[in-house]
């Protein structure tokens, strides 16, 4: 029994290759380098914060920057319901997309069967229909199944989006999990589920958190499938919400670009804390067949 | 008891006796268990991909409208899309956008990915900050890109201007607005690349780059020989799901330049688009989204061939 | 290992066995679905009638028409109504997938020939019995001369017109009285007045034609039925390689030579455009009647001409869209519906009333309010120019469905791009006649 409390540690591997230990003139070229691509890839970013800070249109304040916008948001527009709506959302489908996943990552890692390949080449193959077509299909299965203008049928739409890319990074993760210490288990008498959920998933915290966050970025930003599936506008979430400011012939852009802001901060936030865990291992794994 | 070739070290000396037989009834429960594991996975997908597939299909074989489903025409849609200058013309822009995106982004993304797999200060803060293109909402920055270039007087012509190189019109130029949006592609990809090269790269042990290291073998020599191989297979990975996304891209280059000017900048999926949506053709629009997942599909078993090849080094 | 190997065996064949019954499920599911023909559901939304309409204007138009439409008491067993906004983007997308599942609205706005197209394909309650009662209670004398007929087809009146979204040429009076210049009234003049423009660093031909702009694609349509001309001929069929289109097409391309149009503009979105007015780049140029107030330039230095240009031929003309609501068979009650619609009619002076609208009434008495008569380039533009106004079936005067499949495309912003640029006006009027061909077949 003591097989199935065996813990593989598996820490995020070490980043630096650390070549020269001493500080060397180069060490700060390469900085200087870092710092001016930051700088020039994040120009259009500064932009959007420029404009954010700018007073509106039409409003009669002559002050360069401003926090007016990102006030005004919150409190005159239905921000907080979008910012709330977006977050639900997004958590319910990184739920439901890791407890998916995670057993079909499973299948496909321990599995070595031309049907499991068949499935992992299915996985890839499966995503490629531009989603544009795919909407009104699926809005009219929807709309029998009472799912449509509903978070929930939303948040199934973005689970199954992701769905391909959340199998294979579960299953590469799960690659790296050698399959001995499930077999020590399974001669002690444990079942193939006991297995999986003791050994594999209790050590694929890396892999779950690397699924979470993909899934997490696809559902946060969508827009296209949102804008056909959901009407009412207390149930918007943020990428509709910004969009409802372009008006017939005039935008509001103080207010689009501080709901932007707000639209950036928590996957800034996320990345942050977590990106160390971004890790996708040896995801060819899933795919070296045989 | 393999798992992939090239990944993390596995403990060692650990092997499985011989297995005891069990009862058949065991065999069940397995089965059973793999299947009810992947069984919910199985069904979304055929739930959200596989029956918009299946109707796209049966769309693009008949001449319906968006709320009837008209009659069946056979291939005709197919023909006529495929006799139509600007289904070619779309496609050729593709390929460019595509082959751009993908490379363009691999470079950029792999290159930061080495910069900052070294000790430099703040290494954490500019993967973050890196970051930021991919996870900016389209719709606004493709309005940072326009404030960027749109008149004249933008900044980025600017500047141009200043340092002499004339006013090109970067979006209504057809020729600048290919560049623009090619440029506006790699730097909205670059970071996911980046995160990929990032984790494959952290996978390689140090103990190969130490070896080569004491063996003599210079940087330039140590990435082409062992580095690049290396990662190969999550290469060929982020290339294929790039693709897909480049191919079947459509805000990007929608929201920017409508994909025009005078069609310049349409690809098969703003082509598919405009054709369903703005001119209600719907059979031969989704017609044209099928093809390219034909396409989308043999380009993936290629490269997945490719994948297979690299695992066997 | 065998273990493994026979178990991974024995799930293959599970797995196919499932693939194969869940994909003969997806398969049949998607025949019956597409085989639905977006004929109204019996019951509909039971109770309550939805009304969609769009964002007109900035948001304060949406949030008084939702005040409206809820102080709407219904007689006795009809349904009162709900009312919800749809965003302007992938419009056709949220219509189409509503009606095709049956969960559509009884009552919207949309497109300005998204009527026509619906009723083509049987999902539109004809207006013929709400004309009528509009007749009987002399709502109908109300509507300004020829409006309500303009929705008339074959098979009845697709839907009621409720705002006139026209053309006009606008200039700057600060600009040219600084130039010594005044509002032209013939071609001839407009190429002059844009020559000195040019000289003195502005253009004579403001619009934009990029991602999210249509207004280039009006004023190329604006120029050719200025002359007389236009994208359909008088039996209604598409017919652009005209004399009189070729002859207009000749003058923007003169015009693009003396560099009275900014090569830029190719690729101006809305807000490109506005920047450029308030910057005193554009000092003339055709636009909407609310340009004052999209640029914020208030203060009259902005103004519609006098009235329109006069073409080589002595026409006089420019374009207007007539924006209309629509009632759908997919309605709890169709006398609710037209109930409805007729309160709305009568109540919708209140959107001119509180100024929230820059799209012209349809109504004579919304006209003659005092709110309305001081919007002066809104006056201008009912007095001045749309005694001229050609809708876009012009030279023809049947709006068709066809219309929506030609209005907003990427062929005509193809094409009026090309006329920007300065291209060679048979061409480009050859290629888009060939390229909208296909669409009419």
């Amino acid at each position: 029994m003591t097989a199935l409390h065996e813990t593989v540690a598996a820490k995020p591997h070490a980043a630096a290759h650390a070549r020269v230990t001493r500080k060397d003139p180069r060490r700060w070229l390469r900085f200087a380098v870092a710092v001016i691509i930051t700088a020039v890839a994040l120009v259009p970013v500064a932009v959007v914060v420029l404009l954010a800070l700018r007073p509106a249109t039409g409003s009669s304040s002559h002050a360069f920057i401003t926090f007016a916008n990102l006030i005004n948001v919150f409190r005159t527009t239905d921000t907080p319901i979008w910012l709330a709506n977006s977050l639900a959302v997004t958590l319910g489908t990184v739920v439901v997309s890791v407890a998916v996943a995670a057993p079909a990552g499973y299948v496909l890692s321990r599995g070595r069967s031309k049907a499991v390949s068949g499935y992992s080449l299915l996985l890839f193959v499966i995503q490629s229909l531009p989603v544009i077509t795919a909407v009104i299909p699926l809005f009219i299965l929807f709309a029998k199944l009472h799912l449509v203008d509903s978070l929930v049928g939303l948040g199934i739409i973005y689970v199954g989006i992701s769905m391909s890319v959340a199998i294979w990074m579960m299953a590469a993760y799960m690659d790296s999990i050698p399959v001995s210490l499930e077999q020590a288990a399974w001669i002690d008498g444990a079942s193939l589920f006991r297995g999986f959920r003791s050994i594999v998933l209790r050590n694929s915290l890396p892999g779950v958190l690397s699924t979470a966050i993909f899934t997490y970025l696809v559902s946060w930003n969508d827009y296209l499938v949102a804008i056909v599936f959901i009407r009412t506008e207390t149930k918007f979430t943020l990428p509709l919400g910004v969009e409802s400011f372009f008006q017939q012939n005039v935008t509001d852009w103080g207010d689009v670009m501080a709901v932007a802001i707000v639209m950036m901060a928590p996957p800034i936030i996320i990345f942050a804390f977590l990106h160390r865990y971004f890790s996708v291992g040896g995801i060819g794994g899933a795919l070296a067949g045989t | 008891m393999t798992s992939a070739v090239g990944t993390t070290k596995q403990p060692d000396g650990v092997t499985a006796p011989p297995r005891p037989r069990r009862p058949a009834r065991r065999l069940d429960v397995n089965k059973t268990t793999m299947i009810a594991l992947v069984a919910p996975s199985v069904l979304l997908l055929l739930l959200i991909n596989a029956y918009p597939l299946v109707s796209a299909a049966n769309q693009s074989l008949h001449n319906g409208t968006l709320i009837s489903s008209g009659s069946f025409v056979g291939l005709d849609n197919y023909k006529a899309v495929l006799t139509s200058p600007s289904f070619w013309q779309a496609a050729e822009f593709t390929l460019v956008f595509t082959i751009v995106g993908v490379f363009g982004s691999w470079a950029v993304g792999l290159g930061l990915a080495l910069l900052l797999q070294t000790n430099i200060p703040g290494r954490g803060v500019f993967k973050v900050l890196l970051l930021l293109p991919w996870v900016v909402p389209i719709v606004v920055s493709a309005t940072s890109i326009n404030y960027l270039v749109a008149t004249p007087s933008s900044p980025v012509p600017s500047l141009f201007h200043a340092l002499g190189l004339g006013t090109p019109l970067f979006l209504a130029n057809p020729t600048w607005a290919k560049v623009t949006v090619c440029v506006y592609k790699v730097w909205v990809s670059f970071p996911f690349m980046m995160l990929m090269a990032s984790a494959a790269l952290s996978s390689v042990p140090d103990t190969v780059y130490e070896a080569a290291q004491m063996d003599g073998a210079g940087a330039i020599a140590r990435f082409r020989r062992i580095t690049l191989p290396m990662i190969a297979r999550p290469t060929y990975i982020s290339w294929i799901l790039m693709t897909i996304f480049c191919v079947n891209d459509f805000p990007t280059i929608y929201l920017l330049t409508g994909g025009g000017p005078i069609s310049a900048t349409t690809t098969l999926t703003v082509l598919a688009y405009r054709t369903v949506f703005q001119n209600f053709q719907v059979g031969p629009g989704v017609a044209i989204a099928f093809m390219m997942t034909l396409v989308l599909v043999v380009v993936s078993v290629v490269l997945y061939r490719q994948i297979r090849k690299a695992a066997f080094q | 290992m065998a273990e493994m190997r026979a178990s991974n065996h024995v799930s293959r064949r599970g797995f196919l066995g499932m693939g194969l019954g869940a994909g003969a499920a997806a398969v049949l599911a998607a025949c019956s679905s597409s085989g639905s023909s977006g004929k109204a559901a019996s019951g509909g939304s039971g109770g309550t009638m939805k009304f969609w309409d769009m964002p007109w204007a900035a948001a304060a138009y949406n949030t008084a028409a939702k005040n409206l439409v809820a102080s709407y008491k219904p007689a006795s067993g009809l349904p009162s109504a709900s009312y919800q906004v749809i965003q302007w983007a992938n419009f056709t997308e949220t219509f189409a997938s509503a009606v095709a599942s049956s969960t559509g609205p009884a009552v919207s706005t949309g497109g300005g020939f998204q009527a026509f197209q619906y009723a083509q394909q049987g999902a539109i309650a004809y207006a013929d019995h709400l004309i009528q009662t509009l007749k009987s209670n002399g709502t109908y004398n109300d509507f300004l001369p020829g409006q309500v007929e303009a929705m008339k087809t074959p098979a009845g009146y697709v839907a009621v017109p409720w705002q006139l979204d026209i053309r006009v040429w606008w200039y700057s009076k600060p600009i040219f009285s600084k130039l010594g210049l005044t509002p032209p009234t013939t071609w001839n003049e407009m190429m002059s007045v844009g020559t000195t423009l040019a000289k003195n660093g502005h253009y004579g031909f403001g619009t934009g034609a990029g991602a999210g702009d249509f207004l280039s694609q009006h004023v190329m349509v604006m120029m050719m039925i200025n002359n007389g001309g236009g994208l359909f001929n008088a039996d209604n069929k598409l017919d652009v390689v005209t004399p009189r289109n070729l002859e207009a097409m000749e003058f923007v391309h003169e015009l693009a030579k003396a560099k009275i149009i900014d090569p830029a503009s190719v690729s101006y979105t809305t807000d490109n455009e506005n920047a450029q007015w308030k910057s005193g780049k554009f000092a003339m140029g055709i636009n909407t009647a609310g340009l004052d107030v999209s640029t914020g330039i208030t203060d009259g230095s902005l103004a519609p001409m006098p009235g329109p240009l006069t073409g080589p031929h002595g026409d006089k003309a420019c374009l207007v869209f007539q924006n209309n609501i629509m009632m759908y068979k997919n309605t709890p009650s169709q006398a609710g519906s037209e109930a409805f619609l007729a309160w709305y009619i009568k109540h919708m002076s209140s959107y001119w009333q509180q100024n929230l609208l820059t799209g012209l009434p349809v109504l004579k008495s919304i006209v003659a309010l005092p709110q309305f008569q001081a919007q002066t380039p809104r006056v201008e533009a009912v007095r001045n120019w749309l005694p001229y106004a050609k809708n876009y079936a012009a030279v023809g005067t049947v709006l068709s469905p066809s219309l929506a499949k030609v209005d907003g495309s990427q062929q005509l912003t193809a094409f009026a791009q090309t006329m920007l640029s300065g291209g060679d006006p048979k061409a480009a009027l050859q290629t888009l006649q060939s390229s909208l061909e296909p669409l009419f077949t």
